[in-house]
């Protein structure tokens, strides 16, 4: 799997996760991504977004342009240095929140996208990782 | 940042509101608020909060819109969201996005009949 492209754009504040939106919607119209995988991409880096903000206060969106044997994606990973997650199982049980959110936050991600893998170390920080692969 | 202006009209007695197209945290905040003072000033029977421009709806969006129309019907009024794109309505319900307690419209037309005449109802339950 090599990358075509790749940045980062940091979450410090909300109008981040307005520009982290904009960076998103850019990526996957330029990969021709159908209106609904874009709206679906988007949504999902919004609340990643402001996940990291709301729990955290700073983090990093880095995303990237996947090219497997040909299969196009984007990737979008963010990072925190944040407290971790303690039960991830529990974060991606519907209905769960510790935030003022929704508590659908982490299983409605992972519904809207490919794939998603979530990297977290009590103490040290949370890795979320989600993929959309193009659709030909 | 750009500026996201929420238009906001009285037609008869009706309070129109249209959103931007992708809304900041601060102008969805200001959006509560801004219809809430203009309940009050207008005196308006109902709110119809236009969301056709939108083109990303995620669970605060959505959860400030929920409790706008709440309390709205604590004022006596009520609200009607019309116009969601599919790409929305689609995300949206994959996201589990629920909006409980909220009338819908397919348009700003048919929401404004809906407030004129309220049968049959269309609250999502």
């Amino acid at each position: 799997m090599s990358d075509l492209a790749r940045g980062n754009i940091p979450i410090k504040s909300e109008n981040d996760i307005v520009a982290a939106r904009r960076v998103v919607r850019d990526l996957a119209t330029q990969l021709c991504f159908g209106v609904t995988d874009v709206t679906r991409v988007i949504t999902a880096a919004s609340e990643l977004a402001r996940n990291v903000f709301l729990y955290v206060g700073a983090g990093v969106m880095w995303w990237s342009i996947l090219d497997q044997c040909g299969e196009v994606g984007l990737e979008l990973t963010f990072e925190d240095h944040g407290a971790g997650i303690p039960d991830v199982e529990q974060a991606m049980t519907p209905g769960y929140s510790t935030s003022r959110g929704l508590g659908l936050g982490l299983p409605g991600v992972k519904r809207l996208m490919d794939e998603m893998e979530i990297h977290t170390e009590v103490g040290k920080g949370t890795t979320v990782r989600v993929r959309k692969w193009l659709r030909k | 940042m750009t500026n996201q202006n929420i238009s906001l009209v009285k037609v008869r007695n009706t309070l129109l509101v249209t959103m931007p197209a992708d809304p900041d945290d601060v102008t969805v905040t200001t959006l509560q608020e801004e219809v809430l003072g203009a309940m009050e000033e207008y005196r308006p029977k109902g709110l119809v909060l236009d969301i056709s421009a939108v083109e990303t709806l995620d669970s605060f969006f959505a959860r400030t819109i929920t409790e706008t129309s709440r309390m709205v019907t604590m004022m006596g009024g009520q609200t009607v969201i019309a116009g969601m794109r599919p790409s929305v309505a689609i995300t949206a319900t994959q996201l589990g996005l629920t909006m409980v307690g909220t009338f819908t419209a397919l348009t700003v037309d048919r929401a404004l009949d809906l407030l004129t005449h309220p049968h049959p109802r269309r609250r999502i339950r």
